[in-house]
């Protein structure tokens, strides 16, 4: 299980994120370059509809694949009262043929995307990832050499944080406090729900990017 | 670093596996000072398909298994021999596999038995079992040589010790013998460096052998 919640963010801005993630986080950023290739069965196969994710992590000397398959969004009442979404997830690391291996059971390409951009890991109420990236698109099959933006100056941002049916509520109200932290330049909400890039992030930017912004964490 | 042969029990012409064979083969271990070290267990699942339409089964594997092997207890490797396709994964694939519900089950195999030292080798003697059964469906037997993890240079000493191990078998004079059939690994990507992947695809391969050995009987009794 995971709580995420997504946002958008100019690419002029990005840098002052980076500051102002770095100044709250204390740690240092990691490089990601993820390709990302999302699968779909055979309409043949399986009682429903299902996909699954294998992602490439090319940062590493050596690229390591992970499988993830993301569940549905927890619902009812509780659910709608919390500003993150709550939903299943599952990730196995696995050996480089996971693509061959899936193809045979009859899992096809339906896209696949290139996340270029930087991460920050750090515990804080609850074990948060924060990644920004640009997403891009492949023009031809696997090629990430040649990705083009998805969104030209527009980048994604997304915090996720491991959550289980015990400690889901308190997870979610730790994302929560975290991203008011980032109000001033971008504004998360639950994926799907899409709140567009917010009108002080200019401002805000200018007041990050001065020399006058403690550049550590606060006391 | 280590090395491994998996062998299965060929049963004579007309002859059958049984437990008796099992406890003799268990006790020669023992009668070339193997120590007794405890037990070991090994999964082997297949899987099937679940189709709308079962008429366009040939269009996915029917020898997709899922295998776990004693060294890794973390970690699930998948097995198409047909396409030669191994693959190693954290055991969270297995969750990842339910919530797809595009294969299920057919059917589980345990292997297992104990475990024995006998100085730079390991040896594990186990039966073939089907999960929640004590229906013997075969015997297995792992030699492992622990110094080294290059199959090539391996090979000399892994075949005099088993040539060493079958004439301390053959006085028991059992109706059948282990058998060594080593999988082409290339053909599976796999390099000489010996890992548990290697291992996985010596399972895949011993349980062809031995569903191989029982429709054999089955032809001949009928």
């Amino acid at each position: 299980m995971e709580c995420v919640v997504q946002g958008i963010i100019e690419t002029q801005h990005v840098e002052a994120l980076e500051i102002l993630l770095q100044g709250i986080c204390g740690v240092h950023r990691d490089r990601l370059r993820v390709h990302e290739i999302c699968l779909k069965n055979n309409p043949n196969l399986g009682n429903v509809a299902s996909e699954v994710r294998l992602l490439c992590d090319l940062e590493l000397p050596e690229p390591t694949w992970t499988v993830k398959h993301l569940g549905g969004a927890m619902r009812g009442a509780g659910a709608e009262q919390i500003s993150v979404l709550v939903r299943s997830m599952v990730e196995s690391k696995v050996s480089k043929n996971a693509l061959r291996l899936f193809n045979a059971l009859g899992y096809k390409l339906d896209h696949e995307l290139l996340r270029v951009g930087f991460a920050f890991h750090f515990q804080r109420g609850a074990q948060i990832t924060v990644t920004v990236s640009s997403v891009n698109k492949m023009l031809k099959l696997h090629a990430t050499d040649e990705a083009v933006p998805v969104t030209p100056g527009i980048q994604l941002v997304e915090v996720t944080a491991p959550a289980s049916s015990e400690n889901y509520t308190e997870v979610a109200s730790a994302v929560s406090s975290f991203c008011e932290y980032l109000a001033p330049l971008l504004h998360l909400s639950k994926p799907g729900v899409s709140t567009g890039v917010v009108p002080t992030a200019a401002a805000a930017a200018v007041s990050l990017m001065s020399d006058d912004f403690p550049r550590t964490q606060p006391e | 670093m280590t090395i491994k042969w998996v062998l299965h029990w060929q049963p004579n012409v007309g002859t059958s596996v049984n437990s008796q064979i099992l406890n003799e083969v268990s006790q020669c271990v023992e009668s070339i000072n193997g120590v007794k070290e405890g037990r070991w267990k090994a999964t082997l699942t297949f899987y099937k398909p679940m189709l709308r339409d079962q008429s366009l089964a040939s269009e996915f594997p029917r020898d997709f298994l899922g295998i776990m092997v004693p060294e890794c207890p973390n970690k699930y490797f998948f097995v198409i021999r047909a396409q030669r396709i191994v693959l190693e994964a954290d055991s969270t694939i297995q969750t990842i596999m339910e919530k797809l519900q595009s294969y299920k089950m057919r059917v589980a195999l345990n292997f297992e038995g104990f475990q024995y030292q006998l100085g730079d080798f390991q040896l594990r003697v186990g039966k073939v079992v089907p999960t929640h059964s004590e229906n013997l469906r075969g015997i297995v037997m792992e030699v492992e040589y622990l110094p080294i993890s290059s199959i090539e240079k391996s090979r000399q000493i892994m075949e005099e010790f088993l040539e060493i191990w079958q004439e301390a078998l053959s006085k028991r004079t059992l109706p059948g013998r282990f058998m060594h059939m080593e999988p082409n690994f290339t053909e599976y990507g796999l390099s000489d460096h010996y890992s548990s992947q290697h291992t996985a695809v010596q399972y895949a391969n011993v349980m062809a052998q031995l569903i191989a050995s029982v429709q054999s009987v089955q032809s001949m009794r009928n």
